[in-house]
């Protein structure tokens, strides 16, 4: 007696999967992120069941937990539960706008500057105390409070006393505490420096290319911001190094804002961050808020163009770093964490649900507590939809259990968006509803028409097309730019 | 007065150019209420929106912009208007497939971020409130639910 014949070998069917199509190859991930990309003949035998058992592709797929009959639930829920492990805790991130006053005007203003004799959008020590008695009932036991502004150094007595309040506050509750200064840098001095890096503030700055571009982009009247913030780049790095701390990890870090002149000078912008001995570099687009909204026919562009620059300039940092120059792209370094460690990074724009007030909240210098800084920007323009509370009358869990924040949790859930369900990189991607909101009018949003989904989707498509087709060197490089080392100065001592 | 957009259907879809207004009408079959009102919602902020319904059953949906706009933007008005109805559509049903995942998620998400209540929140909350409407008899004891009455009651102890 004759087996039967069997038409279809259906040992290979395959476990829940999307899948994207990029070329001549086919992405395709798990509903806990494994990830493989095919050549399209694997895929269709992977699609149909008909991959053989002893071969290489059918060791492969099981190796990434895509094979239904060899599925691993157990390896799945450890990589769900680790890929969401920020969920069982509070707001880490706190940014403190201790003025709305700025020494620079900056044509896509994010932050609604106003002007050096507005003093009354400084925040007072009284305002600034109820800030970080509100910061320090988080359930998070690590807290960053990041200063920003306007420019803080404006009113620097106050980050003074918000540093020294909190330490104070902290003795009894022992959290994980840092700080973070973002400054234009140019009303530094000695004794500031001084003061900031005794209670190891780390500084952080704004370079947007070289000078030419730089100072067309951040005006310092009668100067260049440019020259004002670079010989500061040299001094706070050199005090790291004469502190004992390791270059490769204890510098300025600068943030970018990339406008429609920086799309062609992709190249020198780089070998800039490089020269100013910058090892990170964050490509990120222009927003639409702030004074951006006014100035969008001059600095904005289309998100294809943009993403034609970020591969550009990712491809040449990519060539320098195989040349043995360490330089790392931002965006690139918090997917790739995601894609090739199953880790979460906690970037709280791109994670699901977004960390809008339950991972990070915004106080304005009057007290004011907004979802997160583009909260706070839409509310200096006008539109309060993200406005929480006041620290004045506020309570921790009426904040974070508002309404507002319910919905916005919800709305960037991406197992609730049409479009994010059935794409590939739903594991590893994050919507804004204050970016929804701004610029689709829901904070559901729409992602077919959601340029930041355009610019996510576009870098996760370049990043797998390289996991898919590089060489061995390369993928070494992509592989590098996950290392996370912990800048274990900036943790405050215990004792405060 | 009636204007057509090009490009749009002019049965379901007419215009009021003087007016700045557009009309859809919309089949309930194939849009629920809800996902109407869900699309119509973000609108209110740019138009005067108004909502009925028609003798053959059909929803309207009249956008009026509150600032004169063009043909052209018009267009667009219904253009958007129609994404996001398809997009409240789809959203309704993902959430109701998903809606134990989004459930499990937010609910970690709130306990994890929000914590315990202090004994000030606690002290200030208000427990004169109406106990919860129980019609299943979920919170009663499996004693109390399942206990066999008494003979008087009707059901005999013992009884075969």
């Amino acid at each position: 007696m004759t087996e039967p014949a069997t038409p279809l070998q259906t040992h290979g069917y395959p476990a829940f999967f999307r899948h994207r199509e990029l070329g001549e190859r086919v992405v395709v991930t798990s509903l806990e992120g494994e990830w493989i990309v095919l050549e399209r003949d694997e895929f269709r035998a992977f699609v149909g069941g008909t991959v053989d058992r002893g071969s290489a592709l059918h060791q492969r797929l099981v190796a990434r937990n895509l094979v239904r009959e060899q599925f691993d639930v157990r390896r799945a829920a450890q990589t769900l539960q680790r890929r969401k492990r920020f969920l069982h805790a509070g707001p880490n991130l706190h940014l403190v706008v201790v003025t709305l006053r700025c020494n620079e005007t900056c044509v896509y203003c994010h932050a609604s500057r106003a002007d050096l004799d507005a003093v009354h959008t400084d925040m007072t020590p009284q305002t600034a105390e109820k800030v970080v008695d509100l910061i320090l009932r988080t359930t998070s036991p690590h807290v960053t409070i990041e200063f920003q502004g306007g420019e803080p150094l404006v009113n620097f007595p106050v980050v003074r006393h918000i540093v020294e309040y909190a330490l104070q506050r902290n003795r009894g509750l022992g959290k994980q505490l840092e700080f973070t200064m973002v400054s234009n840098l140019a009303l530094m001095d000695e004794a500031k420096l001084a003061w900031l890096l005794e209670h190891r503030v780390q500084i952080c700055t704004s370079i947007d290319g070289p000078p030419d571009l730089h100072d067309r982009q951040r005006k310092l009247p009668q100067a260049s911001a440019h020259a004002a913030a670079v010989p500061w780049i040299r001094r706070i790095n050199q005090a790291y190094a004469e502190a004992g701390l390791d270059p490769t990890l204890y510098h300025v870090e600068a943030l970018l804002t990339t406008t429609r002149e920086t799309l062609q000078r992709w190249r020198e912008v780089v070998d800039h961050y490089v020269e100013l001995g910058c090892r990170a570099l964050f490509l990120r687009p222009v927003d639409p808020f702030g004074f951006a909204e006014r100035t969008r026919r001059v600095v904005e562009y289309p998100r294809s163009e943009y993403l034609a620059y970020y591969r550009q300039a990712v491809d040449y940092m990519i060539e320098l770093n195989r040349g043995g120059v360490e330089i790392l792209e931002r965006y690139a370094a918090i997917f790739l964490t995601k894609i090739l460690r199953g880790d979460d990074p906690n970037f709280l724009d791109i994670r699901s649900p977004g960390g809008a007030g339950i991972g990070q909240l915004a106080y304005d210098h009057d007290g004011s507590i907004y979802s997160s800084d583009e909260g706070r920007m839409l509310g200096a323009m006008g539109d309060r939809t993200f406005l929480l509370g006041n620290v004045a009358t506020a309570g921790y869990r009426d904040i974070v259990g508002h309404p507002t924040i319910r919905a916005m949790a919800i709305a960037s859930n991406l197992d609730g968006q049409p479009d994010c369900v059935s794409c590939p990189y739903l594991p590893y991607c994050g919507t804004q509803p204050e970016h929804n909101h701004k610029t689709l009018g829901t904070m559901m949003g729409r992602m077919r028409e959601s340029s930041m989904c355009a610019v996510h989707k576009g870098i996760q498509d370049y990043l797998f097309d390289k996991l898919g087709t590089a060489d061995r060197e390369t993928l070494d490089v992509l592989e590098r730019w996950t290392t996370i080392r912990p800048r274990e100065h900036f943790l405050q001592p215990p004792s405060g | 007065m009636s204007d057509t957009l090009w490009g749009l259907p002019a049965p379901q879809i007419d215009a009021d150019l003087g007016e700045a207004a557009v009309t859809m009408r919309l089949d309930p079959t194939l849009y629920p209420l809800e996902v109407i009102y869900a699309a119509a919602y973000p609108f209110i902020a740019r138009c005067w929106v108004v909502l009925d319904r028609d003798d053959a059953g059909r929803v309207s949906v009249v956008l009026t912009a509150k600032q004169a706009a063009t043909a052209e933007q018009l267009r667009a008005l219904v253009g958007e208007f129609a994404n996001e109805l398809l997009s409240s559509a789809c959203r309704r049903e993902i959430t109701r497939q998903n809606r134990a995942l989004i459930e499990s998620v937010t609910t970690q998400a709130f306990g994890g971020a929000m914590g315990p209540p202090s004994l000030e929140e606690l002290e200030a909350f208000d427990f004169t409130d109406e106990p919860f409407d129980d019609p299943l008899g979920i919170a009663q004891s499996w004693e109390d639910k399942y206990r066999k009455k008494p003979r008087d009651e009707g059901e005999g102890e013992g009884a075969p």
